[in-house]
């Protein structure tokens, strides 16, 4: 299975990418509530690099944008319709 | 003294008259100029809904501003918003290299869209 290129299980698995190295982006804005809200679920929770695919750099930045926007009730602490 | 630059978002009472809330916003403008301050940009988003209610409100007035000051007017600018009912949060960014590359960019509306390549592929595929 290891060496077998064509082998199925090997094939779905897909690539991730930094999607903020891809663009070449520096800062993330905590202004940018869209953006950050790609990347976190419903809850509001953020979500985990291994889901997103995020690099660590860009991650640890991500942390704090989301943090600065709960600050400012730009984004929610906690989603309020779920239970 | 050098100076730096400053990104300053603060909130205010939404019960406040059109008035007030100008008196507010010329109040901190003046406070930056005469601590040896100069704002470079001073945006008003309006009332915009709350994530989650601030001392039991659903909404607040926004304004964003952005400025080049000594460090000692942020200390100055923060008292005076901790004293005053009418600010209900404040949050003070003070700029890195990193940071005002990115604002160049937003500036000449340049900023990379991280889902421009994912929506292309997307738009393909159908």
């Amino acid at each position: 299975m290891i060496k077998n290129p064509s082998h199925p299980k090997k094939s779905i698995r897909k690539v991730k990418q930094c999607k903020f190295t891809k663009a070449g982006l520096e800062y993330i804005d905590y202004k940018d509530v869209e953006t950050l809200q790609r990347f976190t679920n419903d809850q509001g929770k953020i979500l985990p690099r291994r889901v997103t695919g995020t690099s660590a750099k860009h991650q640890r930045q991500l942390t704090t944008a989301v943090k600065r926007a709960r600050f400012l009730a730009l984004m929610p602490y906690v989603a309020e319709n779920l239970r | 003294m050098s100076n730096n630059y400053y990104e300053l978002t603060y909130i205010l009472n939404p019960v406040l008259e059109e008035d007030d809330v100008k008196a507010a916003v010329e109040k901190i403008n003046k406070l930056i100029t005469d601590n040896g301050g100069v704002i470079e940009e001073v945006e008003e988003w309006g009332l915009r809904k709350f994530a989650y209610d601030i001392d039991k409100k659903g909404n607040g007035y926004y304004i964003n501003a952005y400025f080049t000051a000594p460090a000692t007017t942020i200390a100055v600018l923060e008292r005076y918003m901790r004293i005053e009912d009418e600010y209900m949060r404040y949050l003070t960014l003070k700029f890195d290299a990193k940071m005002l590359r990115h604002r160049e960019l937003v500036k000449k509306n340049a900023v990379p869209n991280i889902f421009a390549v994912e929506d292309e592929v997307v738009a393909s595929e159908d």
